[in-house]
């Protein structure tokens, strides 16, 4: 397997609030974004000559954002996509550079994903007409992320006797860290109890398995290990990515089980061995958790775990802070707010860093509590590897591991 | 172009070049479920798509299938997104598994197909009859002249494998 690991470095990440009325276009929070990631690099605009974003006819493109930033493109392109969207445009980032197309790479993701278009599928997006490879779900009332994955959900029940008390505890652990995040949009400590007692969705989704819907914009710079020797922040360094790595019949899944398998089952070949790195070296996981299920299918599917044990992984504190490996200290999509993934990723290039924005006074310089109570930090003690683990649906998937 | 048809507030849009999905349901109004055969190597596919999907071999011939089959997964949908299913919640989705071409040609892969389970008058089942492991036969919901949609209902034969559904 080819691997540019170590070549190519994350040098700067910014996001606009997280909230439920924006009042302004994706454009405007786009600037916002880039130009926060822009500082936080100690990049000037004239640096940046390339950009990538992603989104679902919900967004504002590449060259209608550069300009408000003086910025002249040498490469953009935007793709239609949502989450395990980040990921592989990191890796589409690193190409363009090593071709030698561009130097250094904005990818940004902005949407008003409450306020205008919400992913769920209501208001224009459920009017729209059913034809082609919709005729074979949407007539039947399936129509949002969450009636398209329960289906698979539901079997990894029957397949491992996983719980829903079990997968709570994904939103429950994500609900403490996002205690620990001045920018998450809920802060508020759930209980097992609260998800489970929570109205029903689809099930077995309750309320509470499912994630935020937000509007904001998110951004982050990709530029060569050379250039990001020079700027402003410690380097993290891009050691393997895989980008929408997908089942068979990735068209209609179903048809190609075990339907409880995601598609990290074929990810993890393309990136570990990139890396050079097995599961048990990671110190922290960014899981997609569009809903609390997909946590669960993820690191089982990457060898966090045996298959069928992402129950026990799940609801073991293992993925809490203070836990061996915690996930999404940030609180994720279902605590801190929804940016189809890039959040994420954010989110690990500051552990390793050494400053996540936590309430800790010094937090900016790297100097940390790790007193993992409620309002306090949520630093991770010297973690020197991280990993995303990226979901599009159950049989797309995308995975970046990064170090310091 | 036939006329779009109306269900449950949605469009169903099945222009003439799309053939696969006009004949498919031009097959379900004369209540016959039926699935593309690919003509070199056989085997039969859902959706019904243009190539076969082991092969790529562009010939096919339409196969009636019996339209019995297995629960294999499902779900119930408590909160509706589309306006025009409000009226019918909770409704189960079923994943349902036919008895034809089970763990062929790789033991993970069968004929599976996503539909509505309902009672045999054709209103959406309770939901405390779906259950995983539940068998089901086809029964049709007809919309318009040229279409109708392959729903499952139960029946009373045995379960050949563990039934489970989701602890109240």
């Amino acid at each position: 397997m080819n691997s540019l690991r170590d070549k190519y470095c994350i040098v700067g990440v910014g996001e606009t609030e997280y909230s439920h009325k924006s009042g302004r276009t994706t454009r405007a929070m786009a600037v916002e974004a880039i130009r926060t990631a822009l500082g936080d690099a100690g990049l000037r605009p004239t640096d940046v000559d390339g950009m990538l974003s992603y989104q679902n006819n919900d967004s504002t493109p590449s060259p209608w954002v550069a300009p408000d930033l003086g910025i002249r493109l040498n490469f953009y392109m935007d793709v239609v996509g949502g989450g395990s969207s980040t990921e592989a445009l990191i890796g589409l980032a690193m190409g363009a550079i090593e071709a030698g197309m561009c130097q250094t790479v904005a990818i940004f993701r902005s949407m008003n994903g409450y306020t205008e278009f919400r992913i769920g599928g209501t208001g224009a997006r459920a009017a729209a007409p059913a034809r082609g490879l919709d005729l074979a779900q949407r007539p039947f009332g399936m129509t949002s992320a969450g009636q398209n994955f329960a289906l698979t959900f539901m079997r990894h029940m029957y397949d491992y006797g996983t719980t829903s008390a079990q997968v709570a505890h994904v939103k429950v652990a994500h609900s403490k860290h996002a205690s620990q995040n001045p920018k998450a949009f809920r802060k508020e400590r759930v209980t097992v109890d609260d998800v489970l007692g929570s109205r029903w969705i689809v099930k077995p989704l309750h309320l509470l398995d499912c994630c935020l819907e937000t509007d904001n914009a998110t951004c982050l710079i990709v530029t060569s290990a050379e250039r990001a020797r020079d700027l402003r922040q410690r380097p993290v360094y891009v050691m393997g990515v895989a980008g929408r790595v997908s089942k068979p019949r990735v068209d209609f899944h179903w048809a190609h089980g075990p339907i409880s398998r995601v598609a990290g089952y074929y990810a993890k070949d393309i990136v570990f061995p990139q890396a050079g790195i097995g599961p048990e070296d990671v110190d922290i996981t960014g899981s997609y958790d569009a809903f609390t299920f997909t946590t669960l299918l993820q690191v089982e599917e990457y060898g966090f775990c045996k298959k069928g044990e992402g129950g026990h992984y799940v609801s073991s504190g293992i993925i809490e802070l203070g836990g061996k490996r915690p996930n999404n200290t940030s609180g994720g999509h279902l605590c801190e707010g929804y940016t189809h993934g890039m959040s994420m990723v954010i989110e690990n290039v500051r552990q390793l860093r050494g400053t996540i924005d936590d309430s800790c006074p010094r937090a900016t310089d790297g100097v940390h509590t790790y007193d993992y109570s409620e309002g306090r930090c949520r630093q991770v003690k010297d973690p020197e590897i991280t990993m995303n683990l990226g979901w599009a649906m159950p049989a797309t998937g995308s995975a970046l591991i990064m170090r310091r | 172009m036939p006329q779009p048809v109306q269900h449950r507030g949605l469009t169903l849009l099945v222009p003439d070049n799309d053939s696969e999905w006009a004949e498919y349901f031009a097959h379900a109004r004369a209540h016959r479920l039926v699935m593309r055969r690919c003509s070199a190597c056989g085997l039969m596919r859902y959706p019904p798509t243009h190539a076969c999907p082991w092969c790529t071999d562009l010939g096919w011939t339409w196969q009636e299938v019996s339209g019995r089959g297995t629960i294999h997964s499902y779900e119930v949908v408590v909160h509706a997104i589309q306006p025009g299913f409000r009226d019918v919640t909770p409704y189960p989705v079923v994943l349902v598994e036919l008895d034809e071409q089970r763990g062929v040609p790789t033991p993970d892969e069968a004929l599976r197909i996503v539909a509505n389970l309902v009672k045999p008058d054709g209103r959406m089942e309770d939901e405390k009859a779906v259950a995983i492991g539940k068998r089901v036969r086809v029964v049709f919901e007809d919309l318009a002249d040229h279409l109708a949609l392959p729903q499952f209902t139960l029946t009373d034969e045995r379960p050949e494998s563990r039934v489970w559904r989701l602890p109240e």
